[in-house]
């Protein structure tokens, strides 16, 4: 549905490098970043905000140079932007000065229902919270009836007590406006909940796309594992492999100590370093030749008499919790 | 105790320099007398004369809305080669002697296509000349006030660059451009250098005032002068008085 070949833009120190990638019709595709990784720049670059080389299809159509008042793709700002001159009813209804809806009563009312801002609609911006403000600018978009709904970090301005029934709102979304989501986060539980496709960008580049499940537990590159926060991430070779450029991870909470069950399993020698105990858990960092690693165990399975600072022990690794990068 | 000492310090020199600046204000008005303020508002001549200044002061403010206000939005949202030139070219009015422009003003316009001299015309030209940067400076820090990112979602929501210009910037920049209008025709009620090079007559108040004490004396100018400031300080009022309600 859209189709973005080989994006490149550069403003100040930002650059987008030739980004190519596709979404699918009533997806929810999240972009997934660090902070200053290019994320919102890609997305005004797609609402036509930004000028760029490369091209961008929509629906086989050459959209490239199509201004975004013509584009029909809808923008939701991290810090949500409604206009300070209107109310919050005003803003909703912004697009109809400029555009034909379809159906905008219905629709109207509909959103309103659905975003639960009946009570507000005739509250001047500067009277509203956080929440509040993200809920009419949702709103404000969808009234527009955009193909596209653009979203640039959505809930990090609103109480964490709040983003559990909104995104649960955000993915409702698709089917109920047959819109698509394409939403920028550096939050990897948001993408895990929300996303169909998630693609990973750092440094203006796009590591690694791909269904979620796939992409947030099977890391293509260091890069990606790092900022994905996987931990123990090692040389291969320290496994017996011969790749010079191969990396292998494994989840703390999956090494093991002093197991009866030797089966398919990589065992070390290993020297307990520190020992600290987190409420239900401790952690445990060994050093293998050279190499920490950090463990987790769960304060129901570990014995803390059995393992004490300073002191060897042996580790083991289950060769199915190994992931290779 | 230390923010009280720090408190009265600062009040201390500021309060020197609201005294040296109404202290006059006041002198002029008990010296001139309110009967007599309230007398010679109804001379024609000085009716006349204050009338013209405010009207003149106001073509110029309109003028530089319809031209200067666009002007600031372009090097409010634009980058483009000259703008540093532009605008400090911009700002030169504002050093150069008052006399002095109205030179450049009569070299440039007593040429007989306009009627210049002695009209409204080169009143409201000599106004505008020297205050236009005031208006065009407040306009353009109100429009960088004005986050890009609403004019972004304008455009994706359909409006194209003039509507957001009426609909976003504008009523969003409005305060600033306010404030520098009211600024631009203060500064052109007071304008005597420039306009008594180009139209003695009909006169302004600033010029009448100045008649009046080179041919009668302090005694026959102060209480124009009174009345000029009054009107004045009445319509300053009224204005923000509706510009505060309406926000």
């Amino acid at each position: 549905m859209l189709k973005i070949e080989n994006l490149f833009l550069k403003k100040g120190s930002f650059v987008l490098h030739k980004l190519s990638f596709e979404v699918e019709k009533n997806s929810y595709f999240v972009i997934l970043g660090k902070t200053g990784s290019g994320k919102t720049m890609l997305l005004e670059a797609l609402a036509g905000i930004q000028k760029i080389e490369g091209k961008i299809y929509f629906k086989g159509k050459d959209i490239t140079d199509v201004p975004p008042e013509k584009r029909n793709f809808g923008f939701v700002y991290q810090d949500f932007i409604l206009f300070p001159n209107m109310n919050v009813e005003k803003n909703i209804k912004y697009s109809s000065r400029y555009k034909k809806i379809e159906n905008k009563k219905i629709l109207f009312d509909d959103l309103v229902n659905f975003l639960q801002i009946k009570e507000i609609l005739k509250r001047e911006i500067k009277y509203l919270s956080g929440g509040e403000k993200q809920r009419v600018a949702i709103a404000r978009a969808i009234y527009s009836r955009p193909k596209i709904l653009l979203l640039d970090e959505p809930l990090s301005a609103v109480d964490p007590t709040f983003r559990n029934s909104i995104m649960k709102s955000l993915k409702d979304i698709i089917k109920r406006y047959d819109i698509t989501i394409i939403h920028v986060t550096h939050n990897f539980r948001e993408a895990s909940f929300l996303a169909d496709k998630v693609a990973v960008m750092l440094d203006g580049k796009i590591m690694q796309i791909g269904d979620t499940f796939e992409v947030l537990n099977e890391p293509k590159n260091l890069e990606v594992a790092k900022f994905l926060g996987f931990r123990n991430i090692f040389p291969a070779s320290f496994l017996g492999f011969e790749q010079k450029d191969k990396y292998f991870t494994v989840d703390p909470y999956k090494i093991k100590f002093n197991t009866d069950n030797k089966e398919g399993v990589y065992s070390f020698t290993c020297t307990i370093e520190n020992i600290m105990g987190i409420s239900d858990h401790f952690k445990i960092f060994v050093k293998v030749g050279g190499e920490l690693f950090f463990c987790k165990v769960h304060e129901s399975i570990f014995d803390i008499s059995k393992l004490h600072e300073g002191e060897n022990a042996n580790i083991y690794i289950d060769k199915k919790d190994v992931t290779f990068i | 105790m230390k923010d009280k000492g720090f408190i009265l310090i600062f009040a201390f020199l500021g309060s020197i320099l609201f005294l040296f600046l109404t202290i006059p204000l006041a002198k002029l008005f008990i010296s001139v007398g309110f009967v007599n303020v309230f007398t010679t508002i109804q001379d024609k001549q000085v009716y006349d004369s204050i009338f013209l200044t405010i009207r003149s002061a106001f073509y110029a403010v309109v003028f530089v809305c319809f031209t200067g206000v666009p002007l600031a939005y372009l090097i409010a949202r634009y980058n483009f080669w000259g703008k540093s030139i532009l605008e400090s070219l911009l700002d030169i009015p504002v050093m150069v002697p008052h006399t002095a422009a109205g030179i450049a003003l009569l070299i440039t316009f007593s040429n007989g296509y306009i009627k210049f001299i002695d009209t409204t015309t080169g009143i409201v030209s000599a106004m505008m000349f020297l205050s236009a940067p005031f208006l065009i400076n407040s306009a353009k820090e109100g429009f960088k006030k004005v986050d890009i990112k609403y004019e972004h979602v304008a455009r994706t929501l359909g409006a194209n660059k003039f509507s957001i210009f009426f609909s976003i910037a504008l009523p969003n920049a409005r305060n600033d451009i306010i404030n520098g209008a009211l600024m631009m025709w203060s500064r052109g009620l007071g304008e005597f250098g420039a306009v008594v090079m180009i139209a003695y007559h009909p006169m302004v108040a600033p010029v009448l005032i100045f008649d009046r004490f080179n041919s009668y004396g302090l005694k026959y100018s102060a209480p124009v002068a009174a009345d000029m400031i009054l009107v004045s300080v009445c319509l300053f009022l009224v204005i923000r008085f509706v510009n505060n309600r309406l926000n």
